[in-house]
């Protein structure tokens, strides 16, 4: 009985949980990483240095915003990046073509690969890890072909505008990225997608018991993941416009260390898009960081890599999962 | 009575064709290109180089066997021969050639450290030895300032001493051999299956699953290790710095193919055997056509696929959670 009064406060009190408690130690991390680049490197937050960061996380958040999707179902997207790549290329390939209308087709391409990797997923029993690294190699594999490893420059001004206005002194992409962000939180904690996706990470049988179409929702979010990478690229191409989304697999790295910094557990159910926000800031300003400092991308993996390793320890849930089985 | 009779004498073919249809494969694609490329395809210059290629494919995927066997994951391999190399570049010029025995102990070492933060700390393999291999890429390039150095003074590992057999294929059939001699003879191999096959049960059948895991992954660098000593060679003899997800992907085609699955508990280097060789065959036939590198990389990614949906549709996987 006291159960059944207390639900909605105490469902209530669940989200606001969700969003706040698991956020201390990123916070805390974001704030020792600004001071330490702060000390090292003194133009680290002058407003030029703020837009580099600004421009380094935007897009970034949105391809981690879709990962943080399926690893909240306890799935894993390795093609996130191949995606994002393919996404861009498509938009300035065929920009000519299709002026603006080419954004839609990309997101819809990269839409339709998300599904397929759902379908691999779902339909197929194929474990998402080596189904989404499958279908990394065959859109890397498409993306070389129509690009003939050429680099390709973006000369549409109205395509780049949607990324480089400046409003209020920051660019517009990060606008862009933090509404996405928006939409993805509440998607994720407010609505039966969001609650879905977090009962099949915690348990698979356990919401198929409880009458959850667990296939089609891991199709939908695999096509969520696939969409937000598509718009990801979309982006990064407006942002830059040109030059190669760095290829192959190291890439995915600052990906899925941002997802895990956060504090979206790959054993899945706990996490979010609110807590990726932080993990964002905190891989892609160390990133930034160590770029201004000149250190190269031999060096960046190396940290990035440890702080991958390291989160995930520390994002998982030892006591509750003593027992359970991790391959 | 006549049915049981006919049971207890099944088609030679049939069986073979059911239990290992990689054989199937293997033979249906030798012919395809035999007749394909009717001059190039058997060629001694063909045969020796898909030999190369099915060594450097076997060395590379019978470490991670081990741990596939157990329904895990290790992509450090690549790692291992990396960062290997570079400390080769560094140790020969202070030890001489005893420091080739640094690719086994590190290989032992990291595979140890993979096994305890995996077991202890339970990271997910998957994710754990991708980072792991990226940190080893990115040290590798450190080490060596971004530059391919050459080692030189381990020519003899690869000199040729039986014409048109690549010398490292010989020792290959030696390492072969230890792996399959541990899967099939001894008890660590039963309890790797056991485990592979139903955890829990194994648990409370009362192995030490977490023990296992750890010797698993140990033996996976260990085999990692002693594979790269040759392919260090084999592969041209100088610190590897260029990094493609390819490489990683290959060798674990091989052990799908050969019989492997991502499930664990079936299969075993002696399957891998087959897939390696297989997909060496496949390798050469799509370079022998007149295809672009882009486009064999596509279709390496769809057998990639192709291979894995055929696996998981075992018996055995329907009903089990998938991750």
């Amino acid at each position: 009985m006291i159960n059944n009064n207390n639900t909605k406060g105490s469902m209530n009190k669940m989200f606001s949980e969700r969003i706040f408690t698991s956020t201390r130690i990123p916070l805390l991390v974001v704030v020792v990483v600004i001071c330490i680049f702060q000390m090292v490197n003194p133009t680290f937050l002058s407003y030029q240095g703020i837009v580099t960061l600004v421009y380094a996380m935007s897009y970034f958040l949105i391809v981690a915003c879709g990962l943080t999707f399926v690893v909240m179902m306890g799935s894993f997207d390795f093609s996130g990046i191949s995606i994002m790549k393919l996404s861009a290329l498509i938009c300035v390939l065929y920009i000519e073509n299709f002026g603006l209308w080419v954004i839609p087709i990309a997101l819809l391409v990269c839409a339709a690969i998300g599904f397929i990797n759902g379908i691999l997923v779902a339909k197929l029993s194929v474990p998402s890890f080596m189904a989404t690294l499958g279908i990394s190699i065959v859109v890397d594999g498409i993306a070389l072909l129509t690009s003939k490893g050429f680099l390709h420059l973006m000369n549409d001004e109205g395509f780049r505008s949607i990324s480089t206005t400046f409003i209020a002194g920051i660019p517009s992409v990060f606008y862009w990225s933090i509404a996405i962000w928006l939409l993805c939180t509440g998607l994720a904690v407010l609505t039966p997608f969001g609650r879905r996706t977090y009962a099949i990470g915690a348990n698979s049988r356990a919401a198929a018991l409880s009458g959850i179409n667990i296939d089609r929702q891991r199709i939908l979010v695999f096509t969520l993941s696939g969409t937000l990478a598509g718009a990801a690229g979309v982006f990064y191409m407006s942002q830059l416009g040109g030059g190669s989304v760095e290829i192959g697999g190291q890439m995915m790295i600052p990906l899925f260390a941002s997802v895990v910094a956060g504090g979206t557990s790959l054993r899945g159910g706990s996490g979010g898009p609110q807590n990726t926000l932080l993990g964002v800031i905190i891989i892609t300003w160390i990133q930034s960081g160590l770029r201004m400092l000149g250190t190269g991308l031999d060096t960046q993996m190396v940290v990035l890599g440890i702080i991958a390793i390291a989160m995930s320890i520390a994002t998982t849930d030892r006591n509750k999962l003593m027992r359970s089985i991790v391959k | 009575m006549s049915t049981a009779s006919r049971e207890r004498k099944p088609n030679f073919f049939y069986n073979i064709a059911k239990n290992y249809p990689v054989v199937v494969i293997f033979i249906v694609l030798v012919i395809l290109f035999s007749i394909l490329y009717h001059e190039r395809f058997l060629s001694p210059a063909n045969l020796t180089a898909t030999l190369r290629q099915f060594v450097t494919l076997i060395l590379f995927s019978i470490g991670p066997t081990f741990v596939m066997l157990l329904g895990s994951m290790d992509q450090s391999f690549i790692g291992i021969w990396m960062l290997g190399s570079a400390l080769l570049w560094i140790l020969t010029p202070i030890l001489g050639p005893i420091s080739l025995l640094v690719f086994p102990l590190f290989g032992i070492a990291s595979g140890l450290l993979i096994g305890l933060i995996h077991v202890k700390l339970r990271v997910p393999s998957f994710i754990l030895t991708l980072s792991v291999l990226i940190v080893y890429w990115g040290l590798t390039v450190i080490i060596v300032q971004g530059n391919p150095r050459i080692v030189p003074g381990y020519e003899f590992l690869t000199a040729d001493f039986i014409p048109f057999i690549p010398t490292p294929f010989l020792y290959s059939i030696v390492i072969i051999l230890l792996a399959v001699f541990i899967v099939k003879r001894t008890k660590l191999g039963t309890y790797f299956y056991a485990i592979g096959s139903n955890e829990e049960g194994a648990r409370l059948a009362g192995i030490d699953v977490g023990k296992y895991k750890i010797v698993a992954f140990t033996l996976s660098g260990f085999f990692s290790g002693i594979g790269s000593i040759v392919l260090f060679q084999h592969l041209g003899g100088t610190v590897p710095v260029s990094f493609s997800m390819n490489n990683v992907v290959r060798p674990l085609i091989a052990i799908i193919l050969g019989g492997t699955p991502l499930s664990g508990g079936r299969g075993g280097p002696q399957r891998t055997i087959l897939g390696a060789l297989t997909f060496s065959v496949i390798y050469r036939g799509l370079y022998l056509s007149a295809l672009d590198a882009e486009v064999i990389d596509l279709i390496v990614g769809l057998i990639l696929i192709v291979s894995i949906v055929i696996s998981s549709r075992g018996g055995e996987l329907r009903g089990v959670e998938i991750a």
